[in-house]
């Protein structure tokens, strides 16, 4: 029995070199402080000036700046961003050269935004975005925003009144499109234009964004300081790619044609002329809507069949109208309705057919239906695509007037 | 069944003087303990990485290959079952040389205690590449799966009855927060994503088929559970349950991944990973990606934990060593580094999990060891029955 001792010298000495071990994990392996880092807020792409090199642009959340605010109660004292650039051959490259300019290490996951620049969009992007579907760090839900006429650079440089962050307000501002207008593809990020691009029969899209000067017309400089903001962004529409190239846009009725057909229209504002008063209008508010297609097959020939179903309220009228006394107007209204939608959906198919892109998925709905008719066809779809017959069939219908059957009448 | 099991135990006592394997192993283990601890073994590798989506031709169709995997493994889930049922008393390790002789029997006991090692090996190194690519990719390999084999070998040191009882915790916790990360995406799924439903017939599934099931064949290892089964009459029944369990999961999410990374799912290096990524409730309740590592981390370790007990308990019982518990230190650092020596990077972990090799290696090593043992069996079987003629 002499082993038991032994044995309790072994656990001590277990016990001792464990401890001892235990000051060696005191903290973690790879820890990053917060005060050590430069929270990346949106990247934008552009070619830079250097041939075959990328320039990457970054926009850093400068946290101190904001506390600096709330503190001071008033208006800001610095910018509470800065934005920077770097270039490299490859995105990994140029977002690595960037810590020799930023005194805080990029810190990538926060970034909600990846902004190119209308050239560099032209020349293809499906390579840059081989890094952010890579790397662990970049969020797949990202929006992929494209500045129309201007580099991603300079679309960095817009401030937003309101968010004193600029890519807080950029999302809020699509958010809001997305939510209230529907001339915005912000259902499209990262992750559904790696799979349009993978999937066969479809066209990505991405937002587009121009950039808005601010001049201001007269000395608004008082008592008071005053913030001048001298360049904001819009969102205007959608970028259209082929393959990965952009091929050109979508104004704002055109996307939200593209919206109407593949059900993303949300809420939005159809403004309509009224029925027998042609000099004024009514303002209509969509409150639900509903989109879906199916193409169909007689021989040669390819159809697609799209269906809207669409509710909207009235929301103002100008001149007066009393729908009790006027039969026959709120029909009127509901037809015209209708065709303010089918305009929409047909102005995005021409524009569609017209940069050979077919960003609705014709193609890949086509595939799922007929997939024996799809594997005949597939290597020339451009073509076919450009042939497609589309029928719209829109039931519109406006269901609430508001607080007021009948306008205000004026008496003289 | 119940002529064949007196049989098998009369035949136990007559080659081998009655050995207990409970002097290896005392443990006992309930039914639904033992479907935790196989449902948490075939979790495993489609919680991260998803072997069988990896690199298929036919994305949307992952689905149907994981649900004929699983139609495929029921049967041989029953066969193994059945024959461990011969010689209740006896791992499928002793029962090995019952049939097969001394030399043979060991031979083929030898080959499967290595199959559950390589298992071991290839997870554990698995767990590893995982938490260096998706969080923590400075840190050194070693450091991961240094700690995962001490935890599963300690784990193991207690006995099966301890991994039977956290395997049965641990897989509720698992089960739901799995469920629950394939729902949370819903508003990326497009499920029209499964359309169309093979476009080319079920020839470019053979070989995914193929992959589901070489992975289920890793069930085998229920032959060293079967003995310390609490009541055995449920063997069949929980095994069973435990493929369906696991493969109805399997199929949801392959359905799943498909609906949300369409046909990009099969370039993922870690599918599911992914798909926790992709969490977005009220831009807000996002990057869950965390949860999906500690409940991979949960399941890896019962999964680790089982496969060194059956090794450690297999070698015991092949070398007549009395105790198996000062076996599993060293296996797992052996594990630690037969993991490090098996791939060079995750490519080539892809690549050794492609049918030709992984396929035909689990199909060669688990079914060609159980055919072996039925037909021995089946000699057995009738040679005795004419004797008691």
């Amino acid at each position: 029995m002499s082993g038991v001792p032994g044995r309790r010298a072994l656990r001590a000495g277990t016990l001792v070199a464990l401890a001892m071990a235990a000051t060696l994990v005191t903290g973690c392996w790879s820890r990053r402080e917060l005060d050590t880092l430069g929270f990346v807020m949106a990247i934008g792409v552009d070619r830079a000036v250097e041939d075959r090199k990328i320039q990457l642009t970054v926009h850093i959340a400068k946290p101190f700046a904001m506390v600096a605010r709330s503190e001071a109660g008033g208006t800001l004292e610095n910018k509470p961003f800065w934005v920077v650039s770097s270039t490299g051959y490859t995105v990994f490259e140029a977002m690595r050269n960037l810590v020799s300019q930023s005194p805080r290490r990029p810190y990538w996951s926060h970034s909600r935004f990846v902004l190119i620049g209308e050239d560099f969009a032209r020349e293809g992007i499906g390579d840059i975005l081989d890094q952010f579907q890579r790397d662990p760090r970049m969020r797949h839900r990202a929006w992929i925003v494209i500045a129309k006429g201007a580099r991603a650079s300079d679309l960095l440089q817009v401030e937003f009144e309101l968010e004193p962050m600029p890519s807080e307000g950029g999302m809020g501002i699509l958010l809001a499109t997305r939510a209230e207008l529907s001339t915005a593809v912000a259902d499209y990020t990262l992750h559904t234009f790696l799979l349009d691009l993978e999937g066969e029969g479809v066209d990505p899209v991405a937002t587009r964004a121009e950039i808005v000067r601010r001049p201001h017309e007269f000395d608004i400089r008082g008592d008071l300081t005053r913030e001048v903001i001298g360049a904001s962004a819009r969102i205007t529409g959608a970028a259209v790619f082929r393959d990965d190239k952009l091929v050109g846009w979508l104004n704002k009725p055109e996307t939200r044609g593209l919206n109407w057909v593949t059900g993303r229209v949300k809420s939005t504002v159809i403004v309509i002329k009224k029925p027998g008063d042609e000099d004024n209008l009514i303002g209509l508010n969509v409150v639900r809507a509903r989109g879906s297609f199916a193409p169909h097959v007689e021989g040669e020939e390819i159809s697609v069949l799209v269906k809207i179903e669409a509710e909207a309220a009235v929301e103002d009228v100008q001149g007066f109208v009393d729908p009790l006394k006027s039969p026959g107007f709120w029909d009127s209204m509901e037809r015209r309705m209708a065709t303010v939608i089918r305009n929409e959906v047909l102005a995005a198919v021409e524009k569609a057919k017209e940069l050979d892109a077919d960003i609705f998925g014709f193609g890949a709905e086509l595939n799922r239906r007929a997939p024996k008719k799809w594997e005949a066809i597939k290597d020339r779809w451009d073509q076919e695509f450009r042939r497609v017959r589309v029928e719209v069939d829109v039931r519109a219908r406006v269901t609430r007037p508001g607080l007021a059957i009948r306008s205000v009448r004026i008496m003289e | 069944m119940h002529r064949l099991e007196t049989l098998g135990e009369k035949e136990a006592k007559g080659v081998k003087g009655g050995q207990r394997v409970n002097a290896v192993e005392g443990g006992r283990l309930s039914g639904r303990q033992l479907a935790a601890v196989l449902i948490l073994s075939r979790v495993v590798p489609i919680t991260i990485a998803f072997p069988a989506i990896t690199g298929i031709e036919v994305p949307q169709d992952a689905w149907i290959a994981a649900l004929l995997g699983t139609l495929l493994a029921i049967p041989f889930a029953i066969l193994v079952v059945r024959l461990g049922l011969r010689y209740p008393d006896k791992t499928i390790i002793q029962y090995s040389e019952v049939l097969l002789g001394r030399y043979l029997g060991k031979l083929v006991g030898l080959v499967l205690i290595l199959y559950w090692i390589q298992t071991a090996a290839t997870v554990l190194r698995a767990c590893g590449e995982a938490y260096t690519t998706a969080v923590m990719p400075e840190t050194p390999l070693p450091v991961f799966t240094i700690i995962m084999a001490f935890l599963a070998a300690n784990a193991a040191r207690h006995g099966l009855e301890l991994v039977g009882r956290t395997g049965e915790m641990v897989a509720w916790i698992v089960l739901f927060f799995l469920v629950l990360m394939s729902v949370l995406p819903y508003d990326v799924m497009r499920f029209r994503n499964l359309a169309p439903v093979l476009p080319r017939g079920l020839r470019p599934l053979a070989e995914p088929t193929g992959t589901v099931l070489a992975l289920f064949l890793q069930i085998v290892v229920i032959g060293m559970a079967i003995p310390y089964l609490g009541r055995q009459r449920e063997a069949t029944r929980v095994s069973v349950n435990a493929v369906v369990v696991s493969g109805l999961l399997m199929t949801w999410l392959a359905a799943d991944l498909v609906a949300v990374f369409g046909p990009t799912v099969s370039g993922l290096t870690m599918a599911t990973f992914s798909l926790a990524r992709m969490v977005s409730i009220a831009n807000f309740f996002e990057r869950m990606e965390a949860i999906t590592i500690g409940v991979w981390t949960l399941s890896l370790w019962i999964k680790l934990a089982f496969f060194l007990w059956a090794a450690a308990v297999g070698l015991a019982q092949l070398f007549d060593v009395p105790d198996y518990r000062p076996l599993l230190y060293p296996l797992g650092a052996i594990v630690i580094v037969f993991g490090e020596l098996s791939f060079k990077s995750i490519v080539e972990r892809e690549v050794f999990y492609e049918f030709r090799y992984f396929g035909v290696f689990s199909f060669t090593v688990a079914l060609g060891t159980l055919a072996i043992l039925q037909l021995a069996a089946f000699i057995r079987g009738r040679a005795a029955s004419r004797a008691g003629r």
